[in-house]
């Protein structure tokens, strides 16, 4: 029984080009098959609080493809993604709450917003590069999220600063979200299209000429990219990302407020890109569950320490913060290429075993 | 018009302290290119060990002196531990080092000192405010703006006439050139984040007993970055004076602004600003023009 090959040897450029590099053997196909029941069956064997962790990863993958995308593909350093992400759940909430529209219609609709807000704040991109860049996206998310957000769409409607979506109110035609459950479904759908989306995105002509403008974008400019026009692009696909994560945690939190997108959650999204490896997308994946698997971990060990340091209960925020900080300090020193690199690595090990190279 | 020059005049003295913190920013930047994100936290962490000092019972101008050592020691440590390994690695990389610094330090003096605002008990500067002529300014404003000059002044005057100052600016201009007549860069990034420690330390207890202190003083630290933008990110001068328009512009922005866009218009105003400059001159006012040719 031929289990896996030792290396990857292509025939034709049709395989040299395929989206799945393997060949698909019964071993492959049943590994799989049961990795996706495990997974799609989650729902129906484990407790509610597993599936709530559940969501905050799916959260946390979709937030940070869109930073991915333009920090790892297209080289543009953002620090103010939480704003489109922001965007989009407001404009997914206002569009359920102010003009009833269906949810997969307002989600559209939040994620577009999102997507042209963030084309806005691209636009400095044509002239500053660098620094100055990340100086305008860390504007964006000030002037977006603690002015705009905070002092005049929370106003709309009447409701204060935080908006309530009580259970209920987020329906597709006769399905209602409501539970855990339907909100898990709803984020492995959408993690599973973003997921392909941006996967086959990078394959194409747009894909290739974003990876150009981050290698060199002189050179990019001399072999006739538009780096604008790309750039532009872009931010309008991240920021659309960015929406649909936000609309997306409108269906599991059932409630909006400007607290849940500040600066930090825009620093965190680009720490998990870090932890997993910037330029890949299987970097968001393991950087969204190392993270979300620690913070879990450290819960649970306050959770048991808080007898004995009543302190560390009400500072949990500040020993997060703590843990976060020095994950990022640590892959940095230890690990500058990501997780990612390192399941490359032992993917390697054993295609070539019993040989070193 | 005297609304004007009150308003002027405070944030003058406001934006004095945020040219020290800003200086202490482009000291770093200049000497070894490093864009420091954990500038605010800088600030807290010397605020509160000056902020301790003075509780157990140090008079005010020797905890500032002890502040100023232990931002030195602090400084030279971080350096050889987290930014000395980072040289010559990519721009996210040395950015994000310092984002994590900025967790980690935030979270340290959070974890210790908690979250509630603390004030310098007994007051270290009277309360009564002083007129001169028209205006009214409290006097800590008077005695932080006279510090953060004294400061400034001397941090100028190191830069100009002392030996190690000139190596730190030889090192700034050419690195490769100093290294070769004996300048040790090593040597010159732990100065430079041993200093920018210093001033953002006294920075932080200026600010601490005009505001009292709690986590969200660090927030300083990100108001720096549009007076550096401002200033151009290489340049000394640049830095002072980005620090102190940055200063009046949010106050005016807060005395005019406020009544027409309700709203927190004074912390933002600094970056819609900053975000205009950089559309029309993204060098700043005296940053150093990067031309790129083919």
């Amino acid at each position: 029984m031929r289990l896996l090959p030792s290396g990857t040897f292509h025939e034709s450029y049709r395989s040299d080009h395929a989206l799945w590099q393997w060949r698909t053997g019964f071993t492959r196909v049943a590994l799989a098959a049961a990795a996706v029941a495990l997974v799609g069956l989650l729902p129906s064997y484990s407790s509610g609080y597993v599936l709530g962790v559940a969501n905050v990863l799916g959260y946390t993958i979709l937030s940070a493809l869109g930073v991915q995308l333009l920090i790892g593909y297209c080289g543009q350093v953002t620090l103010g993604h939480a704003a489109f992400i922001a965007v989009g759940a407001y404009g997914t909430g206002i569009g359920i709450l102010q003009y009833g529209l269906p949810y997969p219609v307002a989600l559209a609709v939040g994620a577009l917003l999102a997507g042209g807000w963030s084309v806005l704040f691209g636009l400095p991109s044509a002239r500053t590069k660098g620094f100055y860049l990340i100086m305008t996206t860390m504007a964006a998310q000030f002037v977006t999220v603690d002015f705009v957000i905070a002092q005049y769409v929370s106003q709309i409607g009447g409701r204060g600063v935080a908006f309530s979506l009580p259970p209920g109110t987020i329906r597709m035609g006769t399905l209602v979200v409501d539970t855990e459950r339907e909100t898990y479904y709803l984020m492995l759908i959408l993690v599973a299209l973003c997921t392909a989306g941006v996967i086959n995105l990078f394959r194409t002509r747009i894909g290739r000429a974003w990876i150009a403008i981050r290698d060199n974008d002189v050179a990019a400019e001399a072999l006739g990219v538009n780096i604008f026009r790309y750039k532009l692009l872009a931010f309008f696909v991240a920021g659309v990302l960015g929406g649909i994560a936000g609309g997306f945690w409108v269906s599991a939190n059932y409630g909006l407020t400007p607290e849940d997108y500040t600066l930090a959650w825009s620093l965190w999204l680009v720490g998990v890109i870090l932890i997993g490896g910037v330029g890949s997308v299987h970097g968001v994946f393991f950087g969204a569950a190392f993270l979300t698997v620690i913070l879990e971990v450290l819960k649970a060990l306050v959770f048991t320490l808080a007898d004995a340091y009543p302190m560390l209960n009400d500072r949990f925020l500040f020993v997060k913060e703590m843990a976060f900080g020095v994950a990022i300090i640590g892959f940095l020193l230890y690990q500058p290429r990501g997780l990612a690199y390192r399941w490359q690595q032992i993917k390697t090990y054993f295609k070539l075993w019993p040989f070193g190279y | 018009m005297e609304t004007l020059i009150q308003l002027v005049v405070t944030g003058v003295m406001v934006g004095s302290i945020y040219a020290l913190v800003a200086l202490g920013w482009t000291i770093i930047y200049k000497c070894s290119g490093v864009l420091n994100l954990a500038m605010g936290e800088l600030t807290l962490i010397g605020a509160y060990v000056c902020l301790q000092l003075y509780l157990w019972g140090v008079p005010f101008p020797l905890a500032v002196a002890g502040t100023l050592v232990v931002g030195f020691v602090l400084g030279l440590v971080v350096e050889r531990l987290a930014l000395r390994p980072m040289i010559g690695q990519p721009i996210l990389s040395i950015i994000m080092i310092t984002v994590g610094l900025a967790f980690l330090f935030r979270a340290l003096v959070g974890f210790i000192w908690g979250t509630d605002t603390r004030v310098f008990e007994p007051r270290v500067f009277p309360m009564d405010p002083i007129r001169l002529g028209p205006i009214v300014v409290g006097q800590v404003f008077l005695w932080s703006f006279a510090a953060a000059l004294v400061l400034l002044v001397a941090f100028v005057a190191f830069f100009q006439y002392s030996r190690w100052g000139l190596m730190m600016q030889a090192t700034a201009d050419d690195e490769m050139a100093a290294l070769s007549v004996g300048i040790s860069a090593r040597r010159v990034y732990a100065l430079a984040w041993a200093l920018a420690f210093m001033a953002a330390g006294v920075g932080g207890t200026l600010l601490g007993n005009i505001n009292g202190l709690n986590v969200s003083v660090g927030f300083l630290g990100i108001l720096v970055l549009p007076a550096v933008v401002l200033g151009g990110l290489n340049s000394i001068p640049g830095a002072i004076i980005g620090g102190i328009i940055i200063g009046v512009l949010q106050n005016l922005s807060g005395g005019y602004l406020d009544r027409l866009v309700p709203g927190g218009v004074k912390d933002i105003a600094p970056f819609v600003f900053m975000v205009v400059i950089l559309m029309f001159r993204p060098y700043g006012l005296w940053g150093w023009e990067k031309i790129e040719r083919v």
